[in-house]
């Protein structure tokens, strides 16, 4: 589906797209499109490129060859400030040493639609309450967000992220660091706003439980694209993340559902038997 | 700051309460300050009651009894308490704004070498004109100022968030070499002009006169009402230059601005009354201890405390010693310092 995109429904496509840092080829000619209310994830083995492909659709690094669209426009050719109204992203969380409550962190996503003298009105502050309620951090709103646990920041970059009120939601590793209750809960949170979202997994039956849509990532170049059916399979576990695993059905949603096989010294014949 | 209040459910009522703190907190700030400026004009070498303080300034009352001291309060105390109202809220915004931008705790236009460049500016000036104190003073306080904030850039580099101590080490060590370079330029300068800039070096506001306090006041209401303007903006730094950009914020671009800002303000006081050190540092930080920097409040306390503190120093200055007056950079250098040192020890060992 995702290999015949419609420019139609594409929210957002790159063609081509290269990146280099100090003349290493960090992104090799990945060409994608990301349908309009799809749920995308970004898989690949550390290095592989994933970050600094987030890094170019949310424009902080420019890819030197190639081209991204947003509603078939070039999103460096629309203002800074006009893509962040469209586009939200949640990062892992910067230590910093300063105090801003949550509410300040959450009133952040009213930036792109605020001038600069203009004061936050009884809606905008309405807006960021609900945000805040909705990321079930109400109780928390006035407490530093520095004191936070890791899965609260998270949440309270959603809740910036809802303020923005974007169309796009792109996620960088938005569950490393975090318990599995918490990485379930932040998953969902961002399932739940019904916008179109792009994120980076490191578990992958974590992505496969939430995407419709991944995306592989190898050195640098798009391996493969498709449903998590398509994409995780045997063989591309093996060549991709150098591991062997056994591909089962997820009794709950009848995703693929992946299990490890551990240990390097017994044959692969043997691991079959001793598993299945 | 989590156990200021008991937790409320409501978070609207909640927030009106917070929203209420904050205007109290800053009207009694305002009150605060404006009774240190009563106390600044009262206190002195010259005793003066707040009775004739208040009949002095209000000028329907003036009679001729208290000419003398009218004068004491007009020409002498009131343009030095402005000054020092406006030098302490200058630095403390100018330290507030390279604490966020550069994201270092640490930041102080004292400490990062940025002051000491501003006077190395004058210093050359004089060493090479001769005239001391004249219209270009600023300019090259500013120009000064400028080269130190660039040399500090381009030592520490562009990866600010993960090198707080190497940009403070930079900046000492730039801040040593100036004070030197200042120092050599000095040894070969007219002796008694020497003894003037060295008072001048250790902070002092005795050259506050009406005439040229305009142009401080000038700098520092713009420099603050920019700061309002664009105070989501500064919040938006302290979450990191990544995070900023997608929030449409086009980052160098801002924190060049910003940092030419406090390098205006720094000038501007530094060509006006010297080298005052570690209030930049200290007032943002027993501000932020309170309220939020995020909002309105945050900034407009962090100046008007700052002015407070310096009325303070000010009046300290002129009255513990009998009939002299002790440079200002030494009342905050020993009182900065030992807040310097305690902060270190707790940034220390808290659990990062």
């Amino acid at each position: 589906m995702s290999q015949h995109p419609k420019a139609s429904t594409s929210l957002l496509t790159t063609e081509h797209l290269s990146w280099r840092a100090d003349d290493t080829l960090i992104l090799d000619d990945i060409t994608f499109a990301i349908k309009q209310g799809s749920f995308t994830g970004i898989l690949g083995p550390n290095g592989a490129g994933k970050s600094s492909l987030l890094r170019c659709l949310y424009r902080f690094v420019k890819p030197e060859q190639g081209i991204i669209t947003f509603e078939q426009n070039d999103i460096w050719q629309v203002s800074a400030n006009d893509y962040a109204k469209n586009v939200a992203v949640v990062l892992q969380e910067t230590p910093s040493h300063f105090n801003l409550t949550v509410f300040d962190v959450v009133a952040l996503g009213l930036i792109p639609h605020k001038g600069i003298f203009s004061r936050a009105n009884t809606t905008d502050n309405e807006k960021i309450e609900q945000a805040i309620e909705q990321v079930g951090l109400a109780h928390k709103s006035k407490q530093n967000f520095e004191n936070l646990s890791g899965g609260e920041k998270q949440r309270a970059l959603i809740a910036r992220a809802i303020v923005q009120s974007p169309r796009l939601l792109i996620m960088d590793e938005p569950t490393s660091h975090l318990d599995v209750r918490y990485q379930i809960q932040v998953m969902e949170l961002a399932k739940s706003l019904n916008i179109t979202v792009i994120a980076s997994f490191h578990d992958l039956n974590l992505a496969s439980a939430m995407c419709d849509n991944l995306l592989v990532l190898d050195r640098g170049k798009l391996v493969c694209q498709g449903t998590p059916k398509e994409v995780l399979t045997k063989e591309m576990l093996s060549d991709v993340f150098g591991v062997c695993a056994h591909i089962s059905e997820h009794h709950q949603h009848k995703v693929p559902h992946i299990s490890y096989y551990y240990g390097y010294l017994t044959s692969e014949n043997e691991h079959g038997e001793h598993h299945e | 700051m989590s156990n200021t209040g008991q937790v409320k459910n409501n978070n609207r009522a909640w927030l009106g309460i917070k929203h209420l703190n904050q205007t109290m907190l800053t009207s009694i700030a305002v009150l605060v300050c404006i009774i240190s400026f009563f106390c600044a004009l009262s206190l002195g070498a010259a005793d003066i009651s707040f009775v004739d303080v208040w009949q002095s300034i209000t000028p329907a009352q003036a009679n001729s009894e208290i000419g003398y001291i009218q004068r004491i309060i007009w020409d002498l105390r009131m343009p030095r308490a402005i000054l020092a109202l406006l030098a302490g809220s200058g630095l403390a915004v100018s330290g507030l704004i390279l604490q966020t931008v550069t994201r270092n705790p640490l930041a102080d236009p004292y400490l990062f070498g940025i002051s000491s460049g501003a006077s190395l500016g004058v210093v050359i000036l004089i060493a090479f004109t001769g005239g001391i104190f004249t219209v270009l003073t600023p300019i090259a306080a500013f120009i000064g100022s400028l080269v130190a904030m660039m040399m500090l850039m381009l030592i520490a580099g562009r990866r600010q968030s993960q090198q707080v101590e190497s940009m403070l080490l930079a900046g000492v060590a730039l801040s040593f070499l100036f004070s030197s370079l200042t120092s050599l330029l000095l040894y070969h300068t007219d002796p008694q002009a020497v003894t003037a800039v060295l008072f001048w070096t250790m902070g002092s506001f005795s050259r506050a006169q009406w005439e040229n306090l305009l142009f401080p006041t000038l700098v520092i209401t713009a420099c603050i009402t920019f700061m309002l303007a664009y105070r989501r903006q500064l919040n938006a730094m302290l979450l990191g230059d990544e995070s900023a950009t997608t929030l449409g914020i086009k980052v160098n671009r801002f924190r060049l601005v910003m940092l030419l800002l406090s390098s205006l303000i720094t000038a501007t006081l530094v060509s006006m009354c010297g080298g005052i050190g570690f209030v930049g540092l200290m007032i943002p930080h027993i501000v932020r201890f309170f309220v939020s920097q995020g909002t309105v409040f945050g900034i407009l306390l962090t100046a008007l405390v700052g002015g407070i503190f310096m009325i303070w120093v000010d009046i300290l200055s002129r009255t513990v010693l009998v009939n002299q007056e002790l440079p200002v950079g030494v009342i905050t250098a020993a009182t900065g310092s030992i807040f310097f040192l305690t902060l270190l020890y707790f940034r220390k060992n808290r659990p990062s």
